[in-house]
């Protein structure tokens, strides 16, 4: 039984002069991996952002188990069971490796000698536990996406929304990755926005794809590598021909 | 309609001593982004500058500034190699920068107590007590002199920042330090260049202000809070906006010190600077998003 | 994790202070201990909102100054105790941090603007204490009508039971700052990232304003104090930016963000100005000041993160030298 997690109805942002997000419509399947997929500028860090309340939508509305959460501020997002990782990791800079994990630990603990019992596990996860009297600031720029992903798990969401954790990874960590991805699938629900095309087409349930704004295609993997509206999107018209 | 527009003169001409004032906050503040509290002491010791350089050697204020100018840009590299650079470039740079210069604010007013006490110096030119008549309208010479300097300073500083290279050298480090980098632009030179002539510049103001003001070691404190709220609410990175902030205060303290006490026209513009705050940090003429 | 040594030296403090009570002391040494121990409580105070969420105020003397006028004026014009008085000040005061923290939240007025909105803050206090001259006395000031030793008039014609007051006082907002671990956790984390804060579930603007309540509150508390152990106020002094520069100074020195910084910072610094006001303050006015100065430029150039980071400085210098030396040897070899 498909349950739908979370549902986005046409949604429209816009910035001034640009219209940001077009109309979006989609749905998330409970214990799927979703892949949003499209060129640069196509929106996808946008919805990120609109889904998680750092912008809110002009129009449209979101639902996550069947309540609106549009017009909620992100924390209160984050409590209802969905967190996101950003594009370009942000530490705790001035903060350890292990308090930048106690931090995103507390909001759903109890007390903080519960938050404290669970940071540990968290950095083995990441593979951050040599590393965690270091200071946030201190860490290179793949050490830094590692504590993004482990503040994000450590806020246990139901739905985990993940901003191109790919990138600077070399190709074994990047097997390593979609392992846990796929291994983390059993416990929750989750949206991966790539760019780097194995992984996408390889750990994705379905993909949807975006395009200035506009969700352009949408369906399983090999329809999407298929698709000739996706390939020119992606490479330009003339690509076409050669599909 | 006589004393309305009497008020009205009064005020920009205030407000042209108020805007030059604060033309070198403006410029350091808004280049290297930090709060230098010591501005108002610096203006201090440049008046009393002007004051011993009149007294004692018998040198016009107006062209005590050309003494007082150079020798400010030296002592502003002076201290901004010893003090500022090493602050730079951390978490804690904005709360350190605030301690030191304010450290620093301690060192120049005691150092002003100690070298020349506290009684009350005012200078007496040959502008003392003179003004002109304008249409009915008296001007004081003092301060319609201030602000004629006023708008040469800053239509010397709009020329060398718009059109020389050094100047565009600075505006590109105030709008994105690390792109300056790129582009090959000795970020830190810039910043010492900038704080230097920001010192001067305040060197200037003290030198042209010291025959129209009464002058005591702490007069700095008084001038401080008025050149914060001028480039805050004229807008940070912006030079037109240290003038056009100047001028709004100082039209809003006449017309506020006549129509009510002084302290209440201090509270009134305190009150417009915090709404400004919360409603358009960038303030009149500044650009891009808040903090 | 490394265990938390704090309750363990902040109980050897406790102890070793409350011993001091009973040695025989000047009367001028007791003066500088209570002042040492008014400014680490206030530095503490201010500590909450400055030091761990980052938002650098610079007009906390206008809730000195509502803490003590408050306490002042329902003492003298109706009778009213001042420690009564004293929590309405505390309240006042909480009040008027919401009026201008609240909007500033909102609105995202952070980092050098935030500053310049709280010294505008202090300075609008200031100017309307001179102007209700009629009930505050003006810009002279105000006395607070000499009533002999009573705790419940808060009067004390001795020094110390005004140091054991401001013992007690220190005591409990350094111990409320350790208690309340998670929201220094949560404020730590706005400080540092407030977009990354929310995402993790950390409601910034509440956070905010509790710190800045409670921070209003005890340095209202702070005033209080003040009013009656001098006696009198005045605008200047109690309104004035000179005050609220001394507090963030002791609070930076020392180690902001800290639990114990603020305490550190402050019995380094007064018993310093204080010394120095004695000896040299009559031979040459300002000399004091001057060498303060130049001591807080050397201070925070040398330990930018303050007095508390001093042993990691020592630590991280030993081991760079003893890294060098390893080389050198192989080096000879």
């Amino acid at each position: 039984m498909t349950e739908k997690v979370l549902i986005v109805d046409n949604i429209s942002k816009r910035f001034g002069g640009l219209q940001a997000t077009n109309q979006v419509s989609f749905h998330v399947n409970k214990n799927e991996i979703l892949g949003i997929i499209g060129p640069n500028g196509a929106g996808k860090s946008t919805l990120f952002n609109l889904i998680t309340g750092f912008y809110f939508i002009d129009s449209g509305s979101i639902t996550y188990k069947g309540e609106r959460i549009d017009g909620l501020t992100p924390d209160k997002i984050c409590h209802k069971g969905i967190t996101r990782t950003f594009q370009v990791a942000r530490p705790f800079g001035g903060l350890s490796v292990a308090d930048n994990i106690l931090v995103a630990c507390l909001p759903k603990a109890k007390k903080v000698s519960e938050a404290r019992d669970r940071v540990h596990d968290v950095l083995e996860m990441v593979g951050l536990d040599k590393k965690a009297d270091s200071l946030g600031a201190d860490l290179t720029t793949l050490e830094r996406k590692r504590l993004e992903l482990g503040k994000a798990l450590a806020t246990n969401p139901e739905v985990l929304l993940l901003d191109e954790v790919m990138t600077g990874l070399k190709p074994q960590e990047m097997d390593e990755m979609m392992e846990l991805i796929k291994e983390l699938r059993k416990t929750k629900t989750i949206v991966v926005v790539e760019h780097v095309m194995r992984v996408i087409m390889n750990i994705s349930d379905r993909i949807i794809v975006l395009d200035h704004g506009q969700k352009i295609a949408e369906g399983l993997p090999q329809e999407i590598a298929e698709n000739p509206i996706v390939i020119e999107a992606y490479l330009g018209r003339g690509a076409k021909k050669d599909a | 309609m006589d004393i309305f527009l009497q008020i009205v003169i009064s005020g920009l001409l205030l407000g042209g001593i108020y805007a030059l004032i604060s033309i070198g906050l403006n410029i350091i503040f808004g280049v290297i982004k930090i709060v230098n509290l010591a501005h108002g002491d610096f203006l201090m010791m440049a008046m009393y500058a002007a004051f011993f350089l009149f007294t004692l050697q018998g040198v016009d204020p107006f062209v005590s500034v050309f003494i007082i100018f150079p020798a400010f840009v030296l002592f502003g590299v002076f201290i901004f190699r010893v003090m500022i650079k090493p602050l730079l470039g951390t978490a804690e740079t904005e709360v350190n920068t605030i301690i030191a210069t304010a450290g620093l604010g301690f060192v120049l007013q005691n150092l002003a107590l100690m070298l020349w006490k506290s009684d009350i110096r005012a200078m007496e030119t040959s502008m003392t007590g003179q003004s002109y008549e304008f249409f009915g309208v008296m001007l004081s010479s003092g301060r319609t002199w201030a602000f004629v300097v006023c708008l040469i300073v800053a239509l010397l500083l709009y020329y060398v920042l718009m059109y020389t290279k050094i100047g565009t050298h600075i505006r590109a480090v105030s709008q994105d330090t690390d792109a300056a980098t790129l582009m090959g632009i000795n970020v830190d030179k810039i910043y010492t260049l900038t704080f230097a002539i920001g010192i001067g510049l305040v060197g200037v103001a003290g030198a042209i202000i010291a025959p129209t003001y009464n002058m005591y070691p702490t007069i700095g404190l008084y001038f401080n809070t008025m050149a914060f709220i001028i480039v805050v609410l004229g807008g940070l990175g912006s030079f037109t906006g240290a003038l056009i902030g100047g001028l709004i205060i100082g039209l809003v303290e006449a017309f506020a010190g006549v129509l009510a006490s002084a302290e209440l026209a201090q509270v009134f513009s305190l009150l417009i600077f915090l709404i400004i705050l919360f409603i358009r940090p960038e303030g009149i003429m500044g650009k891009g998003a808040r903090v | 994790m490394k265990p938390d040594k704090t309750p363990l030296i902040l109980g050897i403090l406790a102890i070793v202070l409350a011993l001091v009570y009973f040695l025989p002391l000047q009367i001028y040494v007791r003066h500088i201990l209570i002042l040492t121990l008014l400014y680490a409580f206030l530095g503490t105070g201010w500590n909450l909102m400055c030091g761990y969420a980052g938002r650098l105020s610079l007009g906390h003397s206008a809730f000195v100054a509502v803490g003590a006028y408050t306490t002042l004026l329902l003492f003298k014009d109706f009778g009213i105790t001042p420690w009564l008085g004293m929590l309405v000040g505390g309240v006042i005061a909480v009040i008027v941090m919401l009026l201008i923290a609240y909007p500033s939240f909102r609105f995202g007025v952070k980092g050098p603007y935030f500053t310049l909105g709280s010294i505008a803050l202090a300075e609008i206090v200031h100017n309307l204490l001179i102007y209700f001259r009629e009930y505050t006395g003006g810009s002279l000031g105000m006395s607070l009508p000499y009533k002999p030793t009573s705790l419940a008039l808060f009067q004390f014609d001795g020094k110390e039971p005004y140091y054991i007051v401001i013992l007690v006082f220190w005591l409990a907002a350094v111990f409320l700052t350790w208690k309340m671990e998670r929201t220094r956790y949560y404020l730590e984390a706005i400080r540092e990232d407030d977009d990354a804060a929310a995402a993790l579930g950390i409601s910034v603007n509440r956070n905010l304003i509790i710190a800045a309540c409670i921070s209003a509150f005890l340095v209202a508390i702070g005033g209080t104090f003040y009013v009656q152990y001098y006696r009198y106020i005045d605008p200047y002094s109690i309104a004035g930016f000179t005050l609220s520069l001394n507090i963030a100074l002791v609070v930076v020195i020392g180690g902001s963000g800290t639990i114990l910084g603020p305490t550190i910072g402050s019995f380094l610094i007064i018993p310093i100005t204080e010394i120095l006001r004695m000896t040299l303050g009559a031979s040459m006015p300002g000399l004091h000041l001057f060498l303060y100065g130049i001591l807080l430029i050397l201070c925070i150039i040398f330990l930018p993160k303050g007095i508390v980071s001093l042993p990691g400085v020592i630590r991280a210098r030993k081991a760079k030298k003893d890294g060098q030396l390893n080389q050198g040897a192989e080096g000879v070899l």
